[in-house]
């Protein structure tokens, strides 16, 4: 099997939503000396890209998505170890992302918590129903270039702009750069809150992290 | 299954229908049926043109006719099965106005109209076998049936339905069969690629040229549909019960003659009855009644164990408004819900009871039944879709969102359990703004334009198309001249 054939198997693995498959697919990979650099963007990540884009076509379910976003991260967890050891300098920043208070909804943060994964950032999730001081004291303690957060209901999205303002009184706005996202939310309130950023989906969530950091 | 009407009433509609046909009669108004009938053992009176019709007849002839109906479509994966315990569904019929795709304003309907209709009505899954939705009018009335046949065939590959409007059209049309099932004789054994029908001009009466139908299909024993036309409080009693009673009289009549000129002749057994506003004075059938007759009438026919043929769905309303929606809706829901084999006019696509096609309209029909036959469906029950296992693994306050094996279950059943929306909205509100706030007409005209974009139906064999189109032209060129 020629590596372009294992490439086409990794992303029809993911795109198919197939965790089991992505992780024997990824280590006959590496077993073959494939390099995990290219397995992970020429298969896992393009197979992600896919499910996302088809996602939001309306051509797929949220189940294919998790799916998808699973095998991605199966894969993923058998290439990291290794790659840390090849290729260190590649992370494109670090996240800290997670769902405002009185908000339970994981599922849209968890999708872009694994997109950005997939993409190269570094990403640490706090969780649902998280008080702004609590964002706050992870801001301080883990120094993160971006800062998601997602809110699912009109009600909880006064929580957004809360953390923003928690930060500022802080003294450290400038340090972060603020994304938020959910279904209620609009470009417009981003700007109103005084966010960087604003992602109406996963698949823009990624986009918009690159851009708010000057990567795009 | 919903019951409209107990054991004990049907039976008591049924009794009272066999004492009108006995003790009224219904008129025939074709001399050779009057005779037909006598032969048979009915009693004749020429002066009036009426048949008074014996129980025995009438029980003679329920016991020739076939419990299920088989359709045969040009394509043969798209052959149906009547009264097979499904329930199969059908567009609109006859709109001889259009409002128009572009202006949107009202004007006569077209040939290209009913083309852009035929080739809907092929891409819509729902709609199970075709009627013409229009009746053109840019065509002389005199031969429009066969341009109208014609233009089904060149554009659905699905059962074509039409209406002989003469003795002189029925023929032609069964010649235009012949052609395309390859001859004759052939047709004799596939006379199922057509249908034909009989309906009253209630009270009680059937016209000259339906009658010479019904004889004429005696060579044929193609499936016939009989369903009475009565108008509540007009030409038929004002009682739902009453109206019932006279419907069923008129289409045993007619099922009678059927059997005896071709014994045998598969029967799908209906109603295009209603009722007329008493204030106006015009029909409706976007009315409550015209559901609950179509219901209950599902009831007689199983009764007789035969497949039923309803008309339920039509609008009246003069544009696709939220009248439309619910006047159609709960018919065909009715009906559906009831058990009806056959359900025309509920895909449907016309405005104001019949007259006025909408191209908007048939894409909210479409949707409109797929969600009727996600209801019908029901709720499924076996040990995979009761789901313990998934229950077990996911546990409390889990998510079958996050767990693999309920992710798995999901999507295993996703499609079967969940109705998916074609033109709905169920956006959040944010990204629904973002995408221009789109209203259901809206995205029904998207659909439509997606449709008569890139939908090609299934082509006629070259040759059969030639010959087609020279006897329809042949045709025009005698019947205009004359």
């Amino acid at each position: 099997m020629s590596s372009d054939d294992i490439f086409e198997r990794l992303r029809r693995a993911v795109a198919e939503g197939d965790p089991e498959k992505t992780e024997k697919l990824t280590k006959e990979a590496l077993e073959k000396g494939v390099s995990p650099l290219e397995a992970l963007e020429k298969g896992l990540i393009k197979g992600v890209r896919e499910v996302g884009e088809r996602f939001g076509k309306g051509e797929l379910f949220i189940t294919d998505l998790i799916l998808g976003g699973e095998a991605m991260k199966a894969g993923a967890d058998i290439l990291k170890p290794v790659m840390k050891a090849e290729d260190k300098g590649r992370k494109l920043g670090k996240v800290l992302i997670g769902t405002v208070k009185g908000d339970i909804h994981s599922i849209g943060k968890n999708i872009v918590a694994t997109m950005l994964e997939s993409e190269g950032f570094e990403v640490h999730d706090l969780g649902e129903d998280i008080p702004e001081e609590a964002f706050v004291e992870k801001v301080k303690e883990l120094k993160p270039d971006v800062l998601g957060l997602s809110s699912l209901m009109t009600m909880t999205m006064p929580a957004q702009k809360d953390v923003i303002e928690m930060l500022a009184k802080e003294k450290i706005r400038d340090k972060v750069k603020v994304l938020i996202g959910g279904a209620p939310t609009t470009r417009e309130w981003a700007d109103e809150i005084g966010a960087d950023g604003w992602a109406g989906d996963a698949v823009s969530a990624t986009k918009e992290s690159r851009k708010v950091l000057g990567k795009s | 299954m919903l019951e409209i009407l107990s054991r004990d009433n049907i039976y008591k509609i049924h009794t009272a229908s066999l004492q009108i046909l006995e003790q009224v009669g219904v008129v025939f108004k074709h001399k050779d049926a009057l005779k037909i009938f006598e032969d048979a053992g009915a009693n004749a009176d020429y002066r009036r043109e009426l048949v008074k019709i014996p129980e025995h007849l009438v029980k003679w002839a329920l016991n020739k006719v076939p419990s299920q109906v088989t359709l045969l479509a040009r394509n043969p994966k798209y052959n149906l099965k009547l009264g097979d315990g499904r329930v199969h569904y059908t567009n609109g019929y006859g709109a001889d106005h259009v409002l128009d795709f572009e202006s949107g304003q009202r004007r006569d309907s077209t040939l290209k109209d009913l083309e852009n209709f035929t080739r809907m009505a092929d891409y819509f899954d729902n709609v199970e076998y075709v009627y013409p939705s229009i009746f053109p009018k840019d065509v002389p009335k005199t031969v429009v049936d066969r341009y109208v046949y014609l233009t089904l065939l060149k554009n659905a590959s699905k059962h074509c339905a039409n209406s002989f409007l003469s003795l002189d059209g029925f023929k032609d049309i069964v010649r235009m069969a012949e052609i395309l099932v390859g001859g004759e004789e052939e047709f004799i054994k596939k006379s199922a690629i057509l249908d034909t029908g009989a309906s009253t001009a209630p009270p009680l009466k059937y016209p000259e040229h339906t009658t010479a139908c019904i004889l004429e299909n005696g060579k044929y024993k193609m499936p016939a549909t009989i369903c009475s036309a009565a108008l509540a409080g007009a030409s038929g009693p004002v009682t739902i019960s009453g109206t019932l009673v006279q419907m069923n009289a008129e289409n045993l009549a007619a099922l009678v003659l059927y059997q005896i000129v071709g014994p045998g002749t598969p029967i799908i057994y209906g109603t295009i009855a209603s009722n007329m506003d008493l204030k106006t004075g015009i029909p409706t059938y976007g009315s409550p009644e015209c559901g609950l007759i179509n219901a209950a009438f599902v009831q007689i026919a199983h009764y007789y164990n035969m497949p039923f043929y309803g008309t339920a769905g039509i609008i009246d309303s003069k544009v696709p408004d939220e009248q439309a929606a619910f006047e159609s809706s709960e018919n065909v829901l009715l009906t559906a819900l009831a058990g009806g084999d056959f359900i025309h006019d509920a895909v449907y696509s016309i405005l104001e009871t019949g007259l006025t096609a909408c191209y908007e309209q048939f894409a909210i029909g479409y949707e409109i039944v797929n969600r009727i036959k996600r209801i019908v469906k029901g709720v499924g029950v076996t040990d995979d879709t009761i789901a313990l296992d998934i229950i077990r693994d996911v546990g409390v306050e889990g998510s079958y969102l996050k767990q693999r094996s309920a992710l798995r279950h999901t999507r295993k059943y996703l499609l079967d359990e969940l109705w998916q929306p074609a033109i709905s909205d169920r956006l959040p509100r944010s990204i629904w703004e973002n995408r221009g706030s789109k209203t259901i007409m809206q995205m029904a005209r998207e659909k439509v334009k997606e449709i008569l974009e890139t939908h090609k139906p299934e082509p006629l064999d070259k040759d059969v198309e030639a010959r087609l189109e020279a006897f329809v032209r042949e045709v025009a060129k005698k019947e205009l001249s004359e």
